[in-house]
């Protein structure tokens, strides 16, 4: 029985115990004069006759599901003749591969009798395992069924205990979400523990050269890379900031519009086009900022008499960017905006006030720690963009103030170190971990900063 | 709300014409209205309401809920303005001037007619300037030496001084909301209005902290015309000098606050009084 119609049939006892704790419970009510002297509805019991059903099954399946493998292979590892067991890292995998190849029929000529012997033994355990489990498996949630049905009596606080058990549930979700985040740090931080055995960190975080072409082979010229992520760095800083100088004033002014002036026809046309501006995706943003904008750009430039304007330019990415992320500020800006109680604008309207000075000294302070948030979520949507950047910004990692020059990001990078079949061996492929590991680290310093400036300058109305 | 009391309504608005009592001062009002509507959209809220507000009176304006006298007083600062199927008919005067005419700057208007709401609404800001808010505005002061008179002089009349006088640069949303009630007043009386509106004012506040309110009103009618609406009778009979009854949109009667709750002439008055509906 494989583990995906186990789980099937796990399913099926939880639901037969549903219905038989929910009967029971109708039963015991009858000696007790009813259901209202139960201390719980019918429904309770059933639930928790099937949490007992299910938990215990599903916990062991997983944990059966999850082990198998690498405990079949640590016995057979240790059955194995002597000049087998000294085997280590890559050549381990090796050695199962071939293992399994050679079951598949894959290859027919073992390179070592000892394999053969392997190759039986795995086969044993793994069925073995199979009944194993689903004995196992059947076994315990049959047993809580059972020890679920039997604990239904009137006074059981079924309806309590559930309770608990959604509320760990719950928690258990909202944990996942902090898991992942710390499996991902973790993952990258080794990576990049990994890079910087290789190259020092003060230069990945100092030196201003940027090119991480690592020759195959150490007798070719010029083989060795550099690894000085400022100019990477310096390139995300810049059109992020091109892009929120463009987005946070147009965003906040098209919010104030909405909600302030516009009236509720405007504002049913408006809204809708703005979401649809969020939803282009942003390659076709990035068709607009190569095709559309950067030549423009340079044409308006050279028009004014600037030369060595680039093609690919700061500008024309930044540009096109501020205008991808105007919705986001402005639909945030909106709802903060909105939430300001029109008890507060009443107020300042009642002491002779205009619209504009409302807005600017009693409805902005008040929806400050939002409209943060929402420049915060941009600024986090602009460093982290690539595709735009990709088409419309280059490659080229240019340490340069000048906003009319090709430059590149850190996510650029990223994505182009890897692209394609690389090995995750090379300080150019590993070099993709460090400036994910200071991305991070970016952001969280970002998150943090401003947390403390909406905690500085809240103002409550509550 | 029996079913004799409405046929007595019914029959009594079908005979309705105008309004018991001395509705209209001589020579002496601050505010008029004359022949007043207020529509919401297609619904009529206010009916020909004929009324005159006299200088450093304190009106009161009573009725049971839904009966238009909140609407009836936002129209006397044009505060319905934001909203927008509201439409006001007829004609409104402050000082022989009619607020809805097209040259009324309605930011003065405001500044002139000032208005405290239900629940007290101050800014999320410090003490002062909440206070310094309305002259700040409106320039009223050049000099820093000058604005810290004024609101000093506002929090004063408004009998909040000794309490917030070492933390004027705390938060207002940090004070009880009776204080914060007294600092909305003080932040109306800081702009000099000529008229103040009150919304229901003591409707969110413990009884001490209503009686300071009430007390507070007294003093002021000394220097400012008064116009609040109420649900309490017994704050109307304490602070008013005349009271206008209005029911469903119609302005029943209007007369000196001892007259109005010992001997009302019209039948809908007495019994909103003496409690058979409301």
């Amino acid at each position: 029985m494989t583990s995906s119609s186990l789980f099937l049939l796990l399913v099926l006892i939880v639901a037969v115990s549903y219905f038989f704790g929910r009967k029971r419970s109708e039963v015991v009510a009858q000696s007790v004069g009813g259901i209202r002297h139960l201390h719980s509805l019918p429904n309770y019991y059933g639930l928790m006759a099937a949490v007992w059903a299910g938990v215990p099954g599903l916990v062991i399946l997983s944990l059966w599901v999850a082990f198998e493998t690498t405990v079949m292979q640590g016995i057979v590892f240790s059955g194995l003749p002597d000049h087998l067991k000294t085997l280590t890292g890559p050549q381990v995998n090796l050695f199962w591969s071939e293992v399994y190849n050679l079951r598949s029929g894959a290859i027919s000529a073992p390179s070592d009798p000892a394999l053969l012997d392997a190759m039986a033994h795995i086969t044993t355990l793994e069925q073995q395992s199979k009944i194993g489990k689903a004995v196992m498996v059947i076994a315990l949630s049959v047993l809580g069924g059972g020890i679920g049905w039997s604990l239904i009596r009137p006074t059981q606080k079924a309806r309590n205990q559930f309770e608990v058990v959604l509320r760990t549930l719950l928690m258990l979700s909202s944990m996942i979400a902090i898991f992942t985040t710390v499996g991902i740090l973790f993952s990258v931080l080794f990576e990049s523990v990994r890079f910087f055995r290789e190259v020092p960190i003060t230069e990945f975080m100092f030196g201003t050269k940027w090119s991480p072409q690592v020759a195959i082979n150490a007798e070719v010229a010029g083989s060795s890379g550099a690894f000085g992520a400022v100019p990477l760095f310096v390139g995300t800083l810049m059109i992020a900031s091109i892009a929120l100088i463009i987005a946070v004033p147009i965003g906040l002014m098209t919010a104030v519009y909405l909600v302030e002036y516009a009236s509720r026809r405007v504002r049913n046309i408006i809204k809708p086009l703005l979401e649809v501006l969020a939803g282009i995706p942003t390659v076709v943003y990035g068709f607009f900022a190569a095709l559309t904008m950067a030549p423009q750009l340079k044409t308006f430039f050279e028009d004014v008499g600037v030369n060595g304007v680039s093609s690919e330019s700061a500008l024309a990415a930044g540009l096109v960017m501020g205008i991808m992320i105007i919705p986001f500020v402005s639909s945030l800006a909106d709802d903060v905006i909105n939430a300001v109680p029109n008890s507060l604008r009443d107020g300042s309207y009642g002491l002779g006030a205009t619209r504009s000075e409302t807005i600017k000294q009693v409805v902005f302070p008040a929806a400050l720690p939002g409209i943060v948030g929402g420049v915060l979520l941009a600024a986090s949507r602009a460093i982290g963009e690539t595709m735009i950047v990709v088409m419309a910004a280059g490659l080229a990692a240019n340490l340069t103030a000048n906003p009319l020059e090709a430059v590149t990001t850190v996510t650029v990078q990223i994505a182009t170190l890897l692209v394609g079949d690389q090995e995750f061996d090379s300080a150019k492929t590993l070099s993709a971990f460090a400036l994910g590991l200071m991305l991070f680290f970016t952001t969280l310093l970002l998150n943090i900063v401003a947390l403390a400036v909406v905690k500085r300058f809240r103002e409550q109305y509550d | 709300m029996n079913t004799s009391v409405k046929d007595t309504m019914e029959s009594t608005f079908a005979g309705w014409t105008e309004t018991v009592g001395n509705a209209m001062l001589e020579g002496e009002a601050r505010m008029s209205t004359r022949n007043t509507d207020v529509f919401y959209g297609d619904k009529q809220a206010i009916f020909g309401v004929d009324l005159d507000i006299g200088k450093n009176e304190v009106l009161a304006m009573i009725g049971p809920s839904g009966c238009g006298k909140s609407t009836f007083l936002r129209t006397l600062n044009r505060m319905n303005d934001t909203i927008d199927i509201c439409k006001i008919k007829g004609e409104i005067l402050l000082d022989g001037e009619n607020i809805y005419d097209k040259n009324m700057d309605v930011v003065s208007l405001r500044a002139r007619v000032g208005m405290v709401f239900q629940k007290p609404n101050p800014f999320p800001k410090s003490i002062y300037d909440n206070v310094a808010y309305g002259p700040r505005i409106h320039g009223l002061v050049s000099r820093r030496a000058e604005l810290d008179e004024v609101v000093e002089t506002a929090l004063r009349k408004a009998s909040i001084w000794d309490e917030v006088k070492d933390r004027l640069d705390q938060p207002a949303t940090g004070l009880s909301g009776g204080q914060q009630q007294r600092l909305c007043i003080a932040r109306t009386i800081a702009v000099s209005p000529e008229v103040i509106l009150m919304d229901e004012p003591c409707s969110a506040l413990d009884p001490i902290a209503t009686a300071r309110i009430e007390e507070l009103i007294a003093e002021l009618s000394e220097n400012y015309t008064i116009a609040i609406v109420t649900h309490s009778m017994q704050q109307a009979a304490r602070v008013s000098t005349r009271t206008a009854y209005f029911h469903l949109g119609r302005l029943i009667e209007v007369g000196s606050t001892d007259k109005i709750f010992t001997a009302p002439d019209h039948k809908l008055t007495e019994d909103y009084i003496t409690g058979r509906f409301g």
